[in-house]
């Protein structure tokens, strides 16, 4: 019999970067496939080129043994061919009730002009009947628990035929308990031969439900095991990382000084545990960690662009209040947002109105001149080498890179004293890269310090001075850059444990 | 080249680069529209009535520099005509108040336009705090204001309009400096201390900011939840002000007045460049915005049109010059 999905060397580049090269993936009827790789390996961008999200360049896909015309493949066409994906942000519709939702496509008119509500509640009830879901079809959406709505889109995909459903990461959100339940759930759909794809970072979870785990890595498939009693997680670890040479550390010459920067017990809004850390002059400290891990919400509560919930924020020995970023920013803290468009510019203003932002709300005059904000303006645009026609053209035509540097400038014209950065080079093309390390090293070179936060494991062990791992809003690992490697790092990422890791690399 | 444009951001050449997009067509439109009615009809372009149309437009103007503030910082406020009556009606009760108490006249004229203005900045404030309090659109913190001042307006005044203004309250409407009427006078005073404000100050430069981008603006330390209020304030003592100068040129307090003159004061702010998203505008094209508006209605005025058909011209000038700006944006 044919395999319920094969896709053959396939191929995906964006903007000249290829993503995915020459993948294979494949799916039997009822199979829990697990689908590794760490943060841009190309998982996403697989599973949206089957989902019909995205065309691809190259390769062919079939299903149930049949070729998926993919020059007319869509979200569409594969919802026909019964490829459903269960995605992390829901697909429901909040205000309606379940059995609206189930019946969706419709309404269960069957072509006529009415809504025949008894015979929508009745085919939503034997929808949530099949996979064993006790829910109250007359309910509202919203109404529902995370793990109901999750269960409820498998429903609905179970209803529409589909033959194929991706997860990924279904447990990101939901308890241990609903964990259990959504497990039983899986293991009840499969022995109806549907096939699943299972996207997750927890490698336990993979053990417990899946039968094989492919690794994507680099956009290649890196291989394909069965999941049994002789799996390694340790060897999988290492498969997601790969074993490449590090690449080499920025040659830098700073003496780290005295403590300058601490952070005490900082509890973050939606992570249970606190955070402490401590950074001194002079020092680039990495935090890393995936996604989700909890990184950027820390910088946001570190900053006061979100509250935090208790804990205490140290610059320089004086304590700053973090309650909002106009107070943290006059304590000294300098924040550059991961959404560099959304929250990081006034894409309207100008260059220099841009730059001189930071510092005007840090001031206490009134007024200021408009000649002096020029100058200021100007010397910055010329030492940061922004690319512009000049200092008065709007930010939003600026490049990524470009636009980073202006929120840099922000920052430097404010004289911030300990600059937090997330995921500042996403996005930016590699010579601008360089200009943003410079500036970094830069900035701690004149005695002050840098919190960089960043999930490209190549970028914080070149450029850091010690290395923070974090995972589901905990620190797991401190690390010293030059002796640990990307292995070790995704180890405490997926939090393995780190003896298992070391057995297995030796 | 790109050296130059550093080191001499010299005031005349900057300020005719804002000027270059919106302020300047915006007043060839006007001058065109001037020498068209000029051509129907010799008396309009002469100087007793364009200082004549000046003295027209400074209420509609001060109320949309007001608005201006508003606008820039990408939002909006509909309850400015309804302010309008209830800061003029308290003025006026505040004159026939202090007049018993006979501090003599020029005491009880200052008290009434202290009132009056103190109204105005109070409703703005309450309007800048419901927005930052509870969260809601301003569209809609000053839809519920725009019904509240209206009542209120009428409550307090029992719904009878005030008469009786001294001389030198009426003189603010109705008197001359040399040739050129005091309300003139008084527009164009605010509207360079309005210049002045939003180029050269914190206020001014956040206001954009906020427009631009209100949460990158937060992140840059700006006290968001602290301007939201204040730029209302202005919003509301200008609305306040316009009312005083109606009220000086009628020489009463009509609780019913300012009715639908929300939709002049943010038509002239749309027309004079400004953008629906905020972060744009140029205050100087809001004040032609007012010319502009206030030459409409003084040419239909002259051909006889009902006042009627004006109210519908005016709604119309609003979706032009808001579909102008998204065609701007689109291309």
């Amino acid at each position: 019999m044919a395999k319920l999905l094969e896709m053959t060397a396939i191929d995906k580049s964006f903007f000249g970067v290829r993503i995915l090269r020459k993948v294979d993936f494949d799916l039997e009827s009822g199979e829990v496939h697990a689908l590794l790789g760490a943060n841009g390996a190309g998982k996403s961008t697989l599973i949206k080129i089957l989902s019909g999200a995205y065309t691809l360049d190259a390769g062919r896909i079939l299903v149930g043994g049949e070729t998926v015309d993919m020059s007319r493949h869509s979200p569409e066409s594969a919802l026909a061919l019964g490829v459903a994906t269960i995605y992390q942000n829901f697909h429901l519709i909040p205000h309606l009730t379940v059995a609206e939702n189930i019946c969706l496509s419709d309404f269960s008119t069957g072509g006529k002009r009415w809504v025949n509500w008894g015979a929508m509640r009745k085919k939503a009830g034997k929808a949530l009947a099949a996979i064993g879901l006790d829910i109250d079809p007359g309910k509202k959406v919203r109404d529902l628990r995370v793990s109901q709505q999750q269960m409820l889109e498998i429903a609905i995909a179970l209803n529409a035929n589909a033959r194929i459903i991706i997860m990924d990461e279904p447990t990101a959100a939901i308890s241990q308990r609903e964990t259990e339940n959504l497990f039983d759930l899986i293991r009840g759909i499969r022995a109806r031969g549907v096939g699943i794809i299972y996207i997750s970072h927890r490698l336990e979870e993979i053990r417990r439900i899946a039968d094989r785990v492919t690794v994507l890595r680099d956009g290649m498939n890196v291989g394909t095991l069965a999941v049994d009693d002789n799996l390694s997680l340790g060897a999988v670890v290492e498969m997601i990382a790969g074993r490449e040479v590090k690449t080499g550390r920025r040659a830098r010459t700073t003496t780290l000084g005295d403590e300058f920067g601490r952070v005490e017990e900082l509890r973050v809004p939606g992570y249970g545990d606190p955070v402490a850390l401590s950074v001194r002059a002079g020092e680039i400290l990495g935090i890393t960690g995936l996604v989700g891990a909890g990184k950027s919400e820390f910088a946001r509560a570190l900053f006061g662009a979100d509250r935090a919930l208790s804990g205490g924020v140290y610059v320089e020995g004086r304590r700053v209040d973090v309650s909002t970023p106009s107070s943290a920013i006059a304590g000294g803290l300098g924040y550059l947002p991961e959404d560099r468009d959304a929250s990081g510019l006034c894409m309207g203003l100008s260059l220099k109105d841009n730059i001189s932002l930071t510092a005007l709300a840090k001031s206490r005059s009134p007024t200021f001149s408009v000649r002096r904000d020029a100058q200021l303006s100007g010397r910055f645009r010329k030492d940061l080498a922004i690319k512009s026609v000049n200092a008065n053209q709007q930010v939003r035509y600026l490049s990524g890179g470009n636009k980073q540097k202006v929120i840099f400038a922000k920052w430097l014209a404010a004289e911030c004293r300990l600059l937090v950065l997330d995921e500042p080079t996403i996005g930016i093309d590699v010579g601008a890269r360089e200009d943003i390390y410079r500036l970094i090293e830069d900035f701690v070179g004149r005695g002050r310090a840098v919190l960089l936060i960043s999930s490209d494991f190549d970028e914080v062990l070149a450029l850091t001075d010690r290395l923070l791992v974090m995972s589901r809003g905990r620190i797991t690992a401190e690390l010293d850059p030059d002796k640990t490697d990307k292995p070790e790092i995704m180890s405490y990422c997926l939090g393995v444990n780190d003896r298992s890791v070391r057995h297995a690399a030796v | 080249m790109e050296q130059d444009n550093e080191s001499k951001p010299s005031l005349g050449l900057m300020a005719l680069g804002a000027l270059r997009h919106q302020v300047v067509s915006i007043t060839i439109v006007m001058l065109l529209l001037w020498v068209i009615l000029w051509w129907m009809s010799p008396y309009f372009l002469t100087v007793n009535n364009i200082l004549e149309i000046t003295l027209q437009a400074s209420v509609t103007a001060i109320m949309a520099a007001g608005v201006s503030f508003v606008i820039y910082a990408g939002m909006i406020d509909l309850s400015v005509g309804s302010i309008f009556a209830m800061a003029a009606v308290g003025g006026g009760l505040a004159y026939h108040w202090t007049a018993k108490a006979e501090f003599g006249t020029g005491a009880s004229v200052l008290a009434s336009l202290a009132v009056t203005i103190a109204i105005g900045a109070a409703a703005g404030i309450l309007n800048g705090l419901g927005i930052v309090v509870f969260r809601i659109p301003a569209f809609v913190v000053t839809l519920g204001m725009m019904g509240i001042a209206r009542g209120i307006g009428f409550i307090i005044c029992g719904g009878v309009p005030i008469y009786g203004l001294p001389k030198a309250y009426t003189e603010i409407g109705q008197g001359k400096l040399g040739p050129i009427p005091i309300p003139t006078v008084i527009t164009l005073i605010l509207f360079v201390a309005f210049y002045f404000v939003l180029r050269n100050t914190r206020f001014g430069r956040f206001t954009y900011a906020i427009g631009s981008n209100a949460e990158a603006s937060r992140l840059s330390g700006i006290k968001v939840n602290f301007m939201i209020p204040m730029i209302f304030l202005i919003c509301g003592a200008c609305a306040a002000l316009s009312s005083i100068i109606e009220a000086a040129r009628l020489g009463t307090m009509q609780p019913a007045g300012g009715n639908g003159y929300e939709l002049q004061a943010i038509g002239s702010v749309f027309i004079g460049g400004a953008s629906i998203s905020g972060g744009e505008g140029h205050i100087f094209g809001t004040l032609i915005g007012a010319l502009l508006v206030t030459t409409i209605r003084n040419g239909l005025n002259i051909y006889g049109v009902s006042a009627f058909w004006q109210l519908v011209a005016n709604g119309l000038i609003i979706i032009f010059a808001v579909a102008a700006d998204q065609i701007r944006k689109r291309r």
